[in-house]
């Protein structure tokens, strides 16, 4: 466990629970997460792990509880204001413009340093492009941290890269904005062993690079769980069954119920 | 800043070719010249297409933006010059202009934000209607006139704001299909606006000179009073043009694609969807409402019939057939489709059907258009920065 | 205004209510199994139409004119014609675009309508003019007040609600019914449990257009006359009354049908001008699109995230 523990939670969830009708998806849950903390989510399909970020990020109205991220209630924000506030993430399938090139889907996700001016983008054009420039040229730096040859190709369509180079995309989108949380919506769907870990060390190693950063990782692949996270909260029918260190949870006996059960 | 380095000579020559091309259309008159220059049109643009000259032009269009602009206008201004006499080649080719003017409109909302108009006539319509009652009623100059029909349009607009932006995909077609027909019924049945007889609109006069007066040149011959319309329509889509190229070169033009293509990952990368929304939908109705100002003082007459939900539909598919997105692929869609039926009159009774026939065979086999959109390029030598 | 006088709307409005809502259920059937809209739909209605005047002018060639048996026989010969279009439409132009962006198919449906129109036009003789529909149904009403009930009303009221009970029926019951329903539910377990998906597709949209057959025989004989244009307007009351209702839902559809026939007929009556109907029917659709933006009763849920 990291030392960051101690100090007080930036993101604290209190209570949260999400409805669809009649049903509970997500069930007063509680969570913690603290400056420079990688904490994984697992739980069985349909356990409410990525309603629980559809909540946090606003795609779905909580039908009650508290979200604080650094003492400031975000509860029942819109997305655009979540992201305002710092937290980003990437999606389950991914979520790329596909005909656009990687620098324009860079920049959807840098939006909030983008001027949005009317004047500045339809008549300051030397001033658009200086911003451009620059853009360009941080574009590059990120893109490079994750993978050299991913560089090179930034003007290309994304429709026309590899699926880890989608993924590593995605992660970049949610990157490049400097948020301080991450949100990972299973990350390794549809690639390789091999592909999964080689996004997992650009990962940690991009987390080197931003200490504060706090990641959530939803994961199937409990070996990818074990080698990246700090801690890991175990779901399962929408609540919160176990939390802890990897090895204590994984010899859990409710969520080895929770994971045969499925089975 | 970037470097150019590539001639400009193929700009200049693709805009020799589309002026003389364009010239010979709208002058010719033998329906097998007709037949004979449309068929050459789509096979010039398949082998430029096939051949890689339309990569060489855009290349050198887009290290050179301004010099395009400049060289297509000079073009279209020597186009209209040589026609100076021809009444009918110049209302057509001013009516294409107008329509190119809606149609870039129509790219904002749905080429770029992915807001579909069946309406859009409906909003041309509206600058045509505003441009009669203040031209009847009001000594307020045109060019203000053409000002005012335009907001009022986007104003209007903003009455299926509402609409729109709770609805998405069919449910927010169906907002503007039920308008345009709505806005249709109701010119009808309206007293106020002249009913199914229409209204008169007056020429246009700018600074005291009036539009609709030929202008003797002497030897050179008279010019047609519609050389003038065709100079201001012209202006206007050259506007509009300019207007959107801006657009998409910016981070506004990056806000409307990151909506079209997945609302919710642009809201939750911050994209205030709404507003951008807004933007587009009351611009583009603008677009079309200035066009509509201008269409009106040039016909001097409009009556509901020109506002059929099926010229709505003609003007979504011209954007559908030049390559939603690509402002440029407008113009020759625009030309296809409006000078065509009037100059191939063996067709003339079949138009409907053999365009209908032609944009089923477009979706079905190249559903990207005649010039499909390329990858944004914020400036100048994009691919070199 | 008097109690027949309102009867006389009201009973006006029923009729209208069944052909719109048969227009509808084509729309909503379609959205189910496929998510697309087929914006012919309206057009194949006024084929089915102008294929039950051909068929009546050939029987009258052949001195088979009888009134009772040419109602039904040139009924079936629409319907029959229609399923087989609809089904071909889907297999040439609706599945083919399956991959491509909604309004694709949107657009390529809409000018399929469109040719459909302009062939008529073209090539029905005299086909731009009106043409008179025959009247095949016995001229009997009955005159209570103001009210006229008229026989053939209430015949084609219980023919139009008989079909449509009828084609709930075959969804509901009917093995082929249970196909679409699981298309409908999840194409792709549907393809896993081994249902011929394109044959299902096929299926819905000959069903769908066989009922739009109905509702154009059902017009023709109520208004004694068809157009080549007629399909329009109807093809967007019929995808109003589906979307207002709720694309995908039965139910939806047919509320909607008759949600639109009531305002156009409260519309009639509130105005002194009764043009002005539809314009008030068309203003009270977008607005409820602002209040319920996915119809009164949405059969499908939000999107995935």
């Amino acid at each position: 466990m990291s030392e960051a523990i101690r100090n007080e939670p930036i993101l604290s969830v209190e209570g949260l629970s999400v409805r669809f009708g009649g049903l509970v998806a997500l069930n007063a849950l509680e969570f913690e997460l603290h400056e420079g903390e990688f904490v994984g989510l697992i739980g069985p399909n349909g356990s409410g792990k990525t309603t629980f970020f559809n909540a946090l990020t606003g795609i779905y109205a909580p039908a009650s509880g508290r979200v604080t991220l650094s003492g400031e209630d975000i509860t029942g924000l819109r997305p655009q204001q979540i992201y305002d506030s710092g937290i980003t993430r990437t999606f389950q399938r991914l979520r790329l413009a596909s005909s656009l090139s990687v620098f324009d889907n860079l920049m959807i996700g840098n939006h909030r340093n983008l001027d949005q001016g009317i004047v500045t983008n339809l008549f300051a054009r030397r001033r658009l492009e200086k911003q451009i420039m620059e853009n360009i040229e941080n574009s590059r730096m990120l893109l490079e941290q994750f993978s050299a040859p991913l560089a090179s190709r930034l003007l290309d369509p994304v429709s026309q890269l590899p699926m880890i180079d989608r993924r590593r995309v995605e992660v970049c989108r949610a990157l490049i904005s400097q948020p301080k949380i991450l949100l990972l919506d299973e990350p390794s769907a549809g690639m390789t062993h091999e592909e999964t870990r080689a996004l997992m060390d650009d990962l940690l190693a991009s987390r080197e690079r931003m200490p504060g950063l706090a990641i959530v990782l939803i994961e199937h692949e409990m070996g990818v769980i074990e080698r990246v996270t700090d801690r890991c909260v175990v779901l399962n029918y929408g609540q919160k069954i176990a939390e802890g260190g990897y090895r204590d949870v994984a010899n859990d006996d409710r969520v080895r119920a929770a994971y045969l059960g499925e089975d | 800043m970037p470097i150019t380095n590539r001639s400009y000579w193929p700009v200049v020559a693709s805009a020799v070719f589309a002026a003389v091309f364009v010239l010979l259309f709208l002058y010719l008159e033998e329906q097998w010249e007709i037949a004979v220059l449309a068929v050459g049109l789509v096979a010039a643009l398949y082998s430029a297409v096939r051949f890689g000259f339309l990569g060489r032009i855009e290349a050198a269009a887009s290290d050179h933006p301004r010099t395009t602009i400049v060289v297509n206008f000079v073009a279209a201004l020597a186009v209209i010059v040589l026609l100076r006499g021809e009444h009918f080649a110049l209302l057509m080719l001013a009516t294409v202009f107008l329509y190119v003017t809606v149609c870039l409109g129509l790219t904002i909302q749905f080429g770029y934000t992915g807001i579909v108009n069946f309406a859009g006539i409906a909003f041309f319509g509206i600058g045509a209607y505003t441009t009669a009652v203040l031209t009847a009623h009001t000594g307020v100059p045109h060019l203000l006139v053409i000002i005012i029909a335009g907001l009022v349009a986007g104003l209007i607009g903003s009455v299926l704001i509402l609409p729109l932006l709770r609805t998405r995909g069919h449910y927010a077609a169906l907002v503007t299909i039920a308008f345009g027909i709505l806005f249709r019924t109701f010119l009808e049945v309206s007293d106020v606006l002249g009913g199914p007889q229409g209204l008169k609109v007056p020429g246009m006069q700018i600074l005291g000179w009036s539009l609709n007066d030929n202008i003797s040149l002497g030897p050179l011959g008279s010019v047609s009073f519609y050389a003038s319309y065709a100079v201001v329509a012209l202006l206007l889509a050259a506007g509009a043009y300019i207007l959107v190229k801006r657009l998409e070169r910016s981070w506004i033009g990056l806000n409307l694609d990151a909506i079209r293509t997945d609302e919710t990952a642009a809201a939750s990368f911050g994209i205030d969807v709404p507003r951008w929304k807004i933007f587009a939908f009351t611009v583009g109705n603008c677009l079309a409402g200035f066009a509509g100002a201008v269409y009106a003082m040039m016909s001097g007459f409009i009556a509901p019939a020109s506002f059929n939900f099926g010229d709505s539909l003609l003007l979504v598919s011209i954007v559908l057939l030049g390559g939603s997105g690509n402002p440029l692929g407008v113009l020759p869609a625009a030309l296809l489709v409006v000078v065509l039926p009037e100059k191939l009159q063996i067709i003339q009774e079949y138009r409907f059907l053999l365009f209908a026939v032609l944009v089923i065979l477009i979706l079905r086999f190249r559903p990207e258009g005649l010039l499909p959109r390329k990858m944004r390029e914020y400036f100048a030598a994009w691919s070199r920065s | 205004m008097d109690l027949g006088f309102i009867a006389q709307y009201l009973l006006n409005g029923i009729v209208l209510g069944v052909i719109y809502a048969m227009v509808a259920v084509g729309f909503t059937l379609f959205f189910g199994v496929l998510d697309v809209i087929k914006f012919s739909h309206g057009d194949v209605v006024m084929a089915g139409a102008f294929t039950a005047l051909a068929t009546y002018a050939g029987l009258e060639l052949l001195g088979l004119g009888y009134p009772t048996f040419a109602a039904v026989f040139i009924t079936l010969a629409g319907i029959a014609a229609m399923a087989l279009l609809g089904a071909l439409l889907a297999k040439f132009l609706i599945l083919p675009l399956r991959n491509a962006p909604p309004l694709n198919t949107l657009l390529i449906t809409l000018m399929f309508g469109l040719a459909l129109r302009e062939s008529v036009r073209l090539f029905y003789p005299n086909g731009s003019n009106p043409k008179p529909f025959p009247q095949l149904l016995p001229d009997l009403s009955l005159s209570l007040g103001n009210l006229e009930l008229r026989f053939d009303s209430v015949l084609l009221i219980i023919v139009g609600l008989g079909a449509i009970i009828g084609v709930h029926m075959l969804i509901e019951r009917s093995r082929i019914g249970l196909a679409i329903r699981a298309v409908a539910q999840d194409p792709e377990t549907a393809r896993l449990m081994g249902i011929n998906f394109e044959r299902v597709v096929l299926a819905t949209f000959g069903l769908g257009s066989a009922l739009a057959a109905l509702a154009g025989v059902t017009n023709g004989l109520y208004y004694s006359e068809v157009n080549f244009g007629m399909g329009l307007l109807l093809g967007v009351i019929g995808f109003s009354a589906a979307v207002v209702g709720g694309l995908g839902s039965l139910y939806g559809a047919i509320i909607g049908g008759f949600l639109f026939a009531a305002l156009q007929t409260i519309g009639a009556v509130w105005f002194s001008v009764p043009a002005y109907k539809d314009v008030f029917a068309f203003a009270c659709i977008i607005a409820l699109m602002a209040w319920k933006p996915t119809g009164l009763l949405a059969a499908k849920s939000a999107e995935r995230v």
